[in-house]
Formats: structure tokens, C-alpha cells, sequence
């Protein structure tokens, strides 16, 4: 993996807190949700989602569909929403500041 | 490649890598494909957008890193065990302070109430005027009332230093592991400023009041008695005027 599918890998993570923040989802309805927005391969959800969760920040439950299989749902834990809170300032703080930098070389 | 192609090729990866209930994420993948399937997808279009399959594996892969940490861990349960410890010894010496602070607390609340309303169980309270009585009980309460301020933030107080050290705690191990960091927390309750502000005034209004009935209740004392050592005088503490 390069340094480029590294740092994506962090962003995403960060992307699947905020996502899990406003309500449980399935493991599909993340994936989905997140390669309509930003260009990365399907299965990269996944093993982001099974980390989240060794790290106890998300933890997951089952439950029935109607007509179909039971869906393995994940949801934020209060470690999970207290380290979304943080890593979120600390990624706004750090996008406004290469925004600056960036929109100052446009001026030269 | 089909869905049970790509499916068999990730289980193997995953096999190969020692990666814990793989059986778990191949079915996640499973859905996957389900789902990808009743939106119109072929097989082999969901597989390639889904990425290679060895390359999934090796995301699915953290023991490695664990492995390689297991001697520093060791050492940091080491030095937390001792360290818990001490801050045991610590939390038992400030729940001590605790305790003698709001029996201390009490105790004025008592004798304050009793010297209000002229009582003296056991003969505990030295006889004196009711007048100068008074005077005192109000300077006993107060203090009492200055006491229990001072119990309440200190209580406060320990409570959010442990809930500090408990954080240190579980950072440390967090880290020793490889796990996810959490910011550390002050060691000083945060308060609101109108809950700060209203312990500040209590705990202010009820030490001034204190102080000012006691040296009032010593000159009303020493007045009635017509002495300065009025407590000779009434014959406190023994003493027996000749």
C-alpha cells in the first residue's frame, strides 16, 4: 500500500466515525455510502469497519430484515464518540491550515 | 473473476495471514456481492471494484504489529501494577481527607445547633450566656457551612482526578497494544462558572460570617463575663474560680 492509500485509510476512517455518528449502519450501506462520494475500491470499508472495532470504538449487533438475511449492524461506542470528537478538531484544524497554504500559492 | 472465486481466494489470503474469524469477514463480503447484485452489478464488476483480494487480506492483518510489542507490554503492565499502587495509597489518603473534612462538617453543624438552641447534651458545652451562645452557634454554622463547601469541590475534586488516572491507565495500556489513544483529561474538575462562582460566594459569605461572629462572640464574652479570660471565669475546662 503507498502513502497515498495510507493517509486515505486514516481520512476514511474518520469518514466512517461521522457516518456512524448520525445513526447504526450495515456494513454495505457504509461502503456504498462512501464510494459515491470518494474514489476508493469497494472493499476498503471493511477491514477499516473490523479495526474500529478491535479498537472497541464501533461495536456491532445483528438484526432481522424482512425478507432476507440478518444484517450485522455497527454502531459507536462512547470511546468511539469521544475519539471521533477529537480526531475530527484535529483533521479540521489541520485541512484549514493546507487550505491557507495552498490558496497562497495561487497569489504568487 | 466470479463471486466464488474472489470469496475462495480472500478466505485463503486470510487463512494464510492467521487473520481471526475469517469465516466473519467473507461473509461480510458475501452481502457484498448480494447486494451489489440486486442493484444490476455482474459478478465480475463487483468483484473489480471491490479490489484485489490479497491485497483486502493484508488490510485485515494487525497481529503482526502486536507480536513485535509483546516484551515492551509486558513492561508497562509492570510499571502500571506499581503505579497503581501508589495511586492507590493516594486516592485512600484523600478519601481520609475526605472523611475527616465532612465530619469535621458535622460536628459544627451539631454543636452549632445546639449552642442555637441552648441545648448542652452530656454537658459537652461549657456553660455560658445565651446571648454569647448564640453568637457562637452562628459562627459554628457558618463553619460548618464553609466545611461542607470545602467537601463538596474536594469531592468533586477526587472524583475527576480518578477519572484522569483512569484514562492515563487505559491510554497506557491502549498504547502498549497498539491500540486507539484517547486525550488524556484534566486532573481539575471543570465546573461551570456559575457552579464555580456559586461555591466561591457560599464558601466566601460563610467564612467571613464565621470569622466575624467568632471574634464578636470572644468580646461579648469577655464583656458578660466583665474578664478577659472569660472562660476562667465561667470555669470551662476544669478550671474552678477562686
Amino acid at each position: 500500500m503507498g502513502v497515498n492509500a495510507q493517509y486515505k485509510k486514516g481520512v476514511l476512517e474518520l469518514c466512517v466515525l461521522s457516518l456512524l455518528k448520525r445513526r447504526d449502519c450495515y456494513g454495505y450501506e457504509i461502503s456504498d455510502y462512501l464510494s459515491r462520494r470518494i474514489d476508493i475500491a469497494d472493499g476498503t470499508v471493511y477491514p477499516i469497519l473490523r479495526k474500529l472495532k478491535s479498537e472497541g470504538l464501533v461495536t456491532t449487533y445483528m438484526q432481522e430484515e424482512s425478507g432476507g438475511p440478518p444484517r450485522k449492524y455497527y454502531s459507536l461506542t462512547s470511546l468511539g464518540r469521544e475519539a471521533y470528537a477529537a480526531q475530527r478538531a484535529e483533521y479540521l484544524e489541520f485541512a484549514r491550515a493546507v487550505n491557507a497554504l495552498l490558496e497562497e500559492d495561487e497569489h504568487d | 473473476m466470479t463471486k466464488n472465486e474472489f470469496l475462495l481466494r480472500l478466505s485463503d489470503a486470510l487463512r494464510k495471514r492467521h487473520v481471526p474469524d475469517y469465516s466473519d469477514i467473507v461473509g461480510e463480503y458475501e452481502q457484498h456481492f448480494a447486494f451489489k447484485t440486486a442493484d444490476g452489478f455482474s459478478e465480475e464488476e463487483i468483484a473489480a471494484k471491490l479490489g484485489s483480494p490479497e491485497d483486502l487480506a493484508a488490510q485485515f492483518e494487525g497481529g503482526g504489529e502486536e507480536k513485535r510489542q509483546t516484551g515492551r507490554k509486558t513492561v508497562t503492565l509492570v510499571g502500571l501494577v506499581f503505579s497503581d499502587i501508589f495511586a492507590g495509597f493516594f486516592f485512600a489518603f484523600l478519601f481520609a481527607w475526605e472523611t475527616v473534612v465532612a465530619a469535621f462538617s458535622v460536628c459544627s453543624a451539631v454543636i452549632g445547633a445546639c449552642l442555637l438552641a441552648g441545648r448542652s447534651p452530656w454537658a459537652l458545652i461549657p456553660p455560658l450566656p445565651f446571648g454569647c451562645a448564640v453568637v457562637f452557634g452562628i459562627s459554628l454554622a457558618a463553619l460548618a457551612v464553609f466545611s461542607a463547601a470545602g467537601c463538596v469541590y474536594f469531592a468533586l475534586f477526587i472524583r475527576q482526578l480518578m477519572r484522569s488516572y483512569g484514562r492515563f491507565h487505559k491510554n497506557t495500556l491502549a498504547s502498549a497494544s497498539g491500540g486507539a489513544v484517547l486525550p488524556p483529561l484534566s486532573a481539575f474538575p471543570r465546573l461551570s462558572p456559575q457552579a464555580n462562582r456559586r461555591i466561591r460566594t457560599v464558601a466566601l459569605a460563610a467564612l467571613t460570617l464565621f470569622a466575624v461572629c467568632f471574634v464578636l462572640g470572644i468580646i461579648v464574652s469577655m464583656i458578660a463575663a466583665g474578664a478577659l479570660e472569660f472562660w476562667h471565669a465561667w470555669g470551662w475546662f476544669g478550671y474552678v474560680p477562686n
